[in-house]
């Protein structure tokens, strides 16, 4: 697409939001390096305390606001946290139109995955390392970090953020259909050939009623843009890649086929209805004992195997690992949510005290304890978790994190990221759906990928 | 003087309308037509490069705007017929007089006033081939089981289900309306003339019903070209591309891929088409008040 014509008339308006933009980014600059005393630094004080805003998810920013802003509280008694929960269709549209908006309503926006280069093009978010610097904690210790979830909020070398929730898809088994099975318990070591020669099994009845009542696998399967995540975790275990560093697709390939067909063929044992599983369907056949396995992100195992309100499983039921072995290794998907700060924040210090707090080292602990998000850090995950269940969980969180670094597990990070992932969720929606053959869906998506210039 | 005044009041009483519908109509309206020329600049959410018309070139050879408008057209061809048959027909039933009918007009609006999101993930548990009451339903007479979501044809059916289950009460109510206002003389000559049930509604309660039946098409049309929450909520537009109904389409493409400028673009030539053929229908409706 090209310009036509000259944006002429458009240009004082453009300059006037320049101006705007520059005068706030200035008076951050201010800011930092000179934070009022009187108002504790920016910190608030008894007199003056600071009200900030974070955009958060809504399936947890509830249980933040309740549970963890009050423990925050019990060190930065005068800085007044309110979580907004954000509906995850909505979250990246909004939290844009907030960054880049003349008085944003949020001084921090959580940020899933593959959002940080969209947000980040913006210019509107401060850079932690730098902008923050003179704020950040001498034990604030960045290299605990994993990489992987790190580099999820890094975009072109400036770090945007920090992980605040770490999830990975995982494997999640019923130990009592592999054993009604007669099959052995699934490893770490288990590969994809190994897994589709088991599914067959699988299938069966565990009740004793004379019919097929359980099936060998549940993920998502419908039109949506999670959906391709497990089909790249498949590629990805079997060393293929979706794009090169040019944004030019690479999945189109002999390996890119064999891994949707795969992933279509797991369709054959899944439950009847499966092509219109999201996050919730697979979920609840699993916690019904309906399914053997699922592909999953690992945050659910509290309600999975733990919680009796949600799950009709034991805990000694339910095996969690990484997802099977392809040619190149073990598969995982990298899902973090990451908290950053608006460049226009009226309080950046505030917000980076909050951040800091969710992401240290006792952050981490009492997040994990306390509302279930999981950890970054080397240290959290090699510490003894509270409570024990999480004992295999952070194994299994510590074989996933080294894996996804290792093989770049993770959506497209680009500035049009979503974009490519509605293409692949359509053109994988086709294949599953039974409208095209993998092959002929590839070729579309890398077409209409090569359209997106990216 | 005295008319000037007068033409002054009135215009100061509806300034303020007119200022709010300029605000909250108009200006969406200028913006999407504004963008749909440009490329938008998605740090400022402004336009950045005037495009000319190749935001329209790129939707107007996109297989998939045109694949999303057949899937809309059938949703419509369906969907429109089923609802006004069965809303006239559950009108007449409700107009005749039996016990318990004042419950089931009460009952009737249920559906109506349900927000489309909880309906749609009320008939998704429904229609759940494993856990859904319909299939075993069903299944109690022999029938089934069926992938409601999963099927491209199914799915269809499904939408086509819920839109009806939603919006037929709202054409009962019209119906209903149109019902009580036929004169009762036309009614009492033709029983003195001999006439029977079928012939009055044959050749006096249909013909009277005409400009009824065309209003209530032509607004149940205007809702059901809006077709969209139903759909997010319940197949998101699958299996494969079987429900992504031309809203859901631009939604995705504008909220998803960020193409806001290509999307607006859809919108116009999308709103043209439904003004058009808005037209059409009021055109045809007056056609049909007037030969009734």
């Amino acid at each position: 697409m090209s310009a036509h014509r000259s944006t002429k008339g458009r240009v004082s308006r453009r300059t006037v939001i320049s101006g705007i933009a520059a005068t706030t980014a200035a008076s951050v600059a201010t800011r930092a390096a000179h934070a009022a005393p009187g108002d504790g630094g920016g910190l608030g004080t008894a007199e003056a305390p600071v009200s900030i805003r974070m955009a958060a998810n809504d399936a947890f920013a509830k249980l933040w606001q309740t549970v963890l802003v009050p423990e925050f509280n019990k060190k930065f008694p005068h800085i007044k946290v309110t979580i907004d929960g954000l509906p995850y269709s909505e979250h990246l549209t909004k939290s844009l139109l907030d960054l880049t908006g003349q008085s944003p309503a949020y001084d921090i926006i959580l940020n899933d995955d593959p959002w940080t280069p969209q947000l980040a093009q913006t210019g509107a978010l401060l850079d932690l390392k730098k902008d923050c610097a003179a704020w950040t904690d001498a034990d604030f210790d960045w290299n605990d970090f994993y990489p992987a979830p790190l580099a999820a909020s890094e975009w072109k070398g400036v770090q945007y953020g920090v992980p605040l929730r770490s999830n990975m898809l995982l494997m999640f088994y019923n130990r009592t259909h592999y054993k009604k099975a007669g099959l052995p318990e699934p490893t770490p070591k288990l590969t994809w050939a190994e897994f589709m020669a088991q599914a067959p099994k699988l299938v069966q009845d565990v009740k004793g009623e004379g019919k097929v009542n359980a099936w060998a696998v549940g993920t998502y399967f419908a039109r949506d843009q999670l959906t391709p995540t497990i089909w790249q975790a498949i590629l990805n275990s079997n060393g293929g890649k979706l794009l090169d560093q040019n944004g030019k697709p690479l999945f189109n390939s002999p390996a890119g086929v064999a891994s949707l067909q795969t992933f279509v063929d797991l369709l054959k044992y899944a439950p009847p209805g499966a092509k219109s599983y999201v996050f919730n369907e697979e979920l609840t056949a699993f916690r019904q004992g309906q399914i053997a396995t699922m592909f999953m992100w690992g945050s659910v195992f509290r309600g999975t195997a733990i919680d009796p309100a949600s799950t009709t499983l034991k805990p000694d039921e339910v095996g969690v690992q990484v997802m099977p072995v392809g040619s190149a290794g073990p598969g995982t998907h990298r899902g973090i949510w990451s908290g950053e700060i608006s460049r226009k924040s009226q309080f950046p210090r505030a917000s980076w005290a909050l951040l800091q707090w969710m992401a240290s080292k006792e952050g981490e602990r009492f997040s994990a304890a306390n509302v279930g998000s999981f950890p970054a850090r080397r240290s959290t995950i090699a510490g003894t978790p509270d409570p024990a269940w999480l004992t295999p969980v952070f194994a299994t969180l510590n074989q996933a994190y080294e894996v996804a670094g290792k093989g770049e597990m993770w959506r497209p990070r680009l500035a049009k990221s979503d974009a490519v992932q509605q293409v692949l969720a359509d053109e994988v929606a086709r294949a599953t759906a039974g409208e095209l053959s993998p092959a002929d869906a590839l070729k579309n998506a890398a077409a209409r990928i090569e359209k997106l210039r990216l | 003087m005295t008319r000037l005044a007068d033409t002054a009041s009135r215009w100061g009483f509806m300034t303020p309308a007119f200022l709010i519908l300029l605000a909250v109509l108009a200006y969406p309206i200028a913006y999407t037509i504004e963008i749909s020329f440009a490329e938008l600049d998605l740090g400022t959410f402004l336009p950045s490069a005037w495009v000319g018309w190749d935001n329209y070139e790129l939707v107007l050879t996109d297989e998939r705007f045109w694949h999303s408008m057949k899937v809309t057209t059938v949703y419509l061809a369906f969907a429109m017929p089923l609802q006004m048959v069965l809303g006239f027909a559950i009108a007449f039933l409700i107009n005749a007089e039996w016990r318990g009918r004042g419950a089931v007009r009460a009952l009737f609006l249920i559906p109506m006033v349900v927000a489309p999101v909880v309906a749609g993930g009320l008939w998704r548990m429904m229609l759940d081939p494993l856990w859904g009451i319909t299939n075993y339903l069903l299944g109690l007479i022999g029938i089934g089981p069926f992938d409601w979501f999963g099927d491209s044809v199914l799915g269809m059916v499904t939408i086509i289900l819920i839109d009806t289950w939603r919006w037929t009460p709202f054409v009962t109510l019209i119906a209903t309306a149109g019902l009580l206002s036929l004169p009762r003389d036309v009614f009492e000559a033709a029983e003195i003339d001999g006439a029977n049930w079928w012939v009055m509604l044959h050749r006096i309660t249909l013909p009277l019903l005409v400009p009824i039946i065309a209003a209530a098409f032509v607004v149940r049309w205007l809702g059901a070209v809006k077709m969209f929450d139903i759909v997010l909520a319940s197949t998101l537009g699958g299996p494969g591309r079987a429900t992504n109904v031309i809203n859901l389409f631009i939604y995705q493409e504008a909220f998803r891929g960020l193409k806001f400028a290509e999307s607006a673009a859809m919108s116009v030539v999308v709103l043209i088409i439904t003004m058009v053929l808005t037209g059409i229908f009021l055109r045809g409706t007056r056609y049909l008040e007037q030969r009734y």
